[in-house]
């Protein structure tokens, strides 16, 4: 019962706002209440006991609990942060809806055609948040903007079919029987791709630089906090449910953790290379998302402890980011086209986050996604000294993005530079002076939600054992997993 | 071959599918992706992959087949009809005159196009020999990779490949929908066909999906035609 309330709770409040649409305020308030409370339902809900319901088996694992749980506390702050923020009209319903059907996946991961349509699903609603304006806009939508959600729509149905052809080859292929009509190796590939373009990874990344560039950046968080996550999730539990594709596949999972480093490396070398913020906090993900896959394809206990890990750090990350990037694209009563370098003297809270949660994504010490990058090194260590020269050389790369980041439009000069007071003439009046500025503050409740992501991250870095110790638990239930590295 | 050998069943399938590819007019691709869902339910039913539980009158269907009609019906109506009414207006009365002027430029821009696009042959090249292409593969694919049988092979290879074509040789918005829509009837008719055990939450959750599919298309060609009034793509990319 309490399996069906974690799907069903988020989709009718869902629902609900999207009824009271037009009541901002009042929709936020219900939202965060109601995420707040499913987030104490799953924590509540007992895990590892499956139940049927319907002739589909419903469970709900400590790994899906803990980001279960994850979800619905970000995406709450992050609707909080919408509180005197432009938004989209329909922004917390379809949130809310998305986070009715993750859940809905994670408690079906053991029923893979249902997750890889679910997900297709989920990408689809996504599509009408990415074209969303806020309530009673004057604006219209710009043209850019169709295009990326058409790229979206386009390319996360195609890993949707690719993921659900992958699961039916699989079911038909009996090892031993039918050995040379369906290979695993292709049931591998149709399932990398799937995945591949669903998180972002090089060379099916395009679609995330374009969003976050083009939609609104809490858009974007979501889409990649829980649905690229929850890709992740459905991965693992694929690669458990078919021990083939891990027995049968030495060769190919060899040649996806090289393809993880490099996929790590090339983003972070276009994160380098772009000339817009948004587009190098696009590419630090898609980064990111190589680096996952490289402790993923490893296999190993250490290898998939850092890519969970990673997840976890990138739920937190990212929203950080994309708050803080929020906050300094606010108007701050400068002309709209005048060069803004000093936003962290300017916005220091906001500069702040943007700062610290792409050094998080980097894995820069004392954040969240230190203890994730080490546990990834380590194991690169026993690739030889060609997988470690990659993935520092990755890193490296995105740490002189961030460098870029800081020098182009943080750390400037402050433009606000005492100006000495003009001589009055004879005859002037005040018509005749130029106007005083009025620099506006940081918005207050943003401002709290870019801090108490920021502790979190910097709770979990400087303590990280305690989720170490619950993935690791994990980890150790999986059958799949092997204790050493295959080079 | 005698006449009488012929599935007309997959000649149907064929057809439709390569109409979507190969024309431009949505008057004619959108009946003919019904056409093509009926092909394929009309396929299914033939083959009897699941078992009959409904009898209507003479015939004997299962009620999979049943669903996929009606998905198919309630697809293509939302594409069709969104291609007739082709937009959502903006609430003029809340945009600013920046706005409506954009509207007003981007009416005439599309107005002009229009008027200077008249039919060539030429723009058909590249799609006929996408669909010769798609062809030879669909031949020669179920002898490479065998999954089912020949029949089957073709049938999904031929609709997955037509599909994919189509999504990347679409010039508008709703062509790319189609096209997608071809993919998923593709691995539909595929897992249908193959699948040791049909379970009912897969099959009816694949056509809750596409329907899902061609709402989000048929939401963007509106949001697209109401901007720019026309549904041409190379639109969106221009500076």
């Amino acid at each position: 019962m309490s399996y069906v309330l974690l799907i069903t709770f988020p989709l009718a409040l869902g629902a609900s706002c999207f009824l009271l649409r037009h009541e901002t305020r009042l929709v936020i308030g219900v939202a965060v209440a109601a995420l707040i409370a499913h987030c104490a339902l799953v924590i509540l809900t007992p895990v590892d006991q499956p139940v049927r319901l319907l002739g589909l088996t419903l469970n709900l694992d400590p790994l899906g609990r803990l980001f279960l749980a994850g979800f619905p506390a970000v995406t709450a702050l992050m609707i909080l942060a919408t509180w005197r923020l432009p938004h989209g009209e329909h922004f917390v319903s379809i949130a809310l809806v998305i986070i009715g059907v993750a859940s809905a996946m994670i408690v079906l991961l053991q029923e893979p055609l249902m997750v890889a349509l679910l997900l297709v699903s989920a990408g689809l609603i996504s599509v009408l948040a990415i074209v969303d304006l806020p309530s009673r806009a004057s604006q219209l939508v710009e043209p850019r903007v169709i295009a990326s959600a058409l790229k979206y729509l386009v390319l996360m149905a195609l890993a949707g079919a690719l993921a659900y052809l992958g699961f039916v080859l699989i079911n038909v292929y009996r090892p031993g029987i039918t050995p040379d009509l369906i290979a695993p190796r292709l049931v591998l590939a149709l399932i990398v791709a799937a995945f591949g373009l669903r998180m972002a990874l090089v060379p099916f990344h395009s679609w995330l630089p374009d969003l976050v560039e083009d939609a609104s950046p809490l858009v974007s968080a979501i889409i990649v906090v829980v649905l690229n996550t929850t890709g992740l999730l459905f991965l693992i539990s694929v690669l458990q449910f078919f021990p083939t594709l891990v027995a049968e596949n030495e060769r190919g999972l060899a040649l996806l953790t090289w393809l993880g480093a490099i996929a790590a490396l090339v983003g972070a070398l276009l994160a380098l290379v772009q000339d817009r913020l948004r587009r190098i906090a696009g590419y630090l993900v898609v980064y990111n998302a190589g680096m996952i896959l490289f402790g993923l394809a490893t296999i190993t206990p250490a290898g998939l402890m850092g890519a969970v890990f990673e997840a976890f750090n990138q739920m937190l990350a990212v929203p950080l980011l994309m708050v803080s990037l929020v906050l300094l694209e606010q108007p701050d009563g400068r002309p709209p086209k005048a060069m803004r370098r000093d936003l962290l003297w300017r916005w220091p809270v906001a500069g702040s986050g943007l700062l610290c949660s792409c050094a998080a994504l980097i894995g820069l010490p004392p954040l969240s996604g230190f203890a994730s990058k080490m546990l990834l090194y380590q194991v690169a260590a026993h690739y030889g000294a060609p997988m470690i020269a990659l993935l520092i050389g990755a890193t490296l790369l995105a740490l002189l993005a961030l460098a870029r980041i800081a020098r182009d439009w943080l750390i400037g000069a402050p433009e606000d530079q005492p100006v000495a007071e003009a001589q009055v003439l004879l005859g002037a009046t005040e018509l005749d002076m130029p106007s005083q500025r009025r620099l506006t503050s940081e918005p207050f409740i943003a401002a709290i939600v870019v801090l108490v992501l920021l502790g979190i991250s910097l709770a979990i870095g400087l303590y990280p054992q305690p989720l170490i110790e619950t993935i690791a638990e994990v980890i150790r239930g999986l059958t799949f997993v092997r204790p050493d590295v295959v080079r | 071959m005698p006449i009488f050998t012929i599935n007309w069943a997959i000649v149907s399938l064929a057809l439709s599918s390569g109409m979507v590819l190969l024309l431009r007019d949505w008057r004619i691709t959108i009946p003919a992706m019904l056409i093509n869902y009926l092909s394929v339910a009309w396929f299914l039913a033939q083959q009897q992959f699941i078992t009959p539980d409904l009898t209507i009158g003479e015939l004997t269907l299962s009620t999979t087949i049943v669903v996929k009609v009606i998905t198919g019906f309630a697809a293509s109506a939302i594409l069709g009809i969104t291609a007739v009414t082709f937009s959502r207006e903006y609430n003029l009365e809340d945009l600013d005159e920046f706005s409506l002027a954009e509207l007003r430029r981007a009416a005439r821009r599309a107005q002009r196009q229009r008027a200077g696009e008249p039919f060539r042959l030429a723009d058909y090249v590249v799609p006929f020999w996408a669909l010769v292409l798609a062809a030879l593969a669909s031949i020669a694919l179920p002898r490479l990779y065998p999954i089912g049988s020949q029949t089957i092979d073709f049938a999904w290879y031929w609709l997955g490949l037509t599909g994919l074509f189509t999504i990347v040789l679409a010039s508008d918005t709703l062509k790319t929908g189609l096209g997608l829509l071809l993919v998923v009837s593709s691995i539909d008719l595929v897992y249908t066909a193959i699948a040791s055990t049909v379970q009912v939450f897969p099959l009816a959750l694949l056509s809750l999906t596409t329907i899902v599919l061609s709402l989000s298309v048929a939401y963007l060609s509106g949001l697209m035609y109401g901007r720019l009034k026309t549904l041409d793509l190379s639109v969106l990319y221009k500076p």
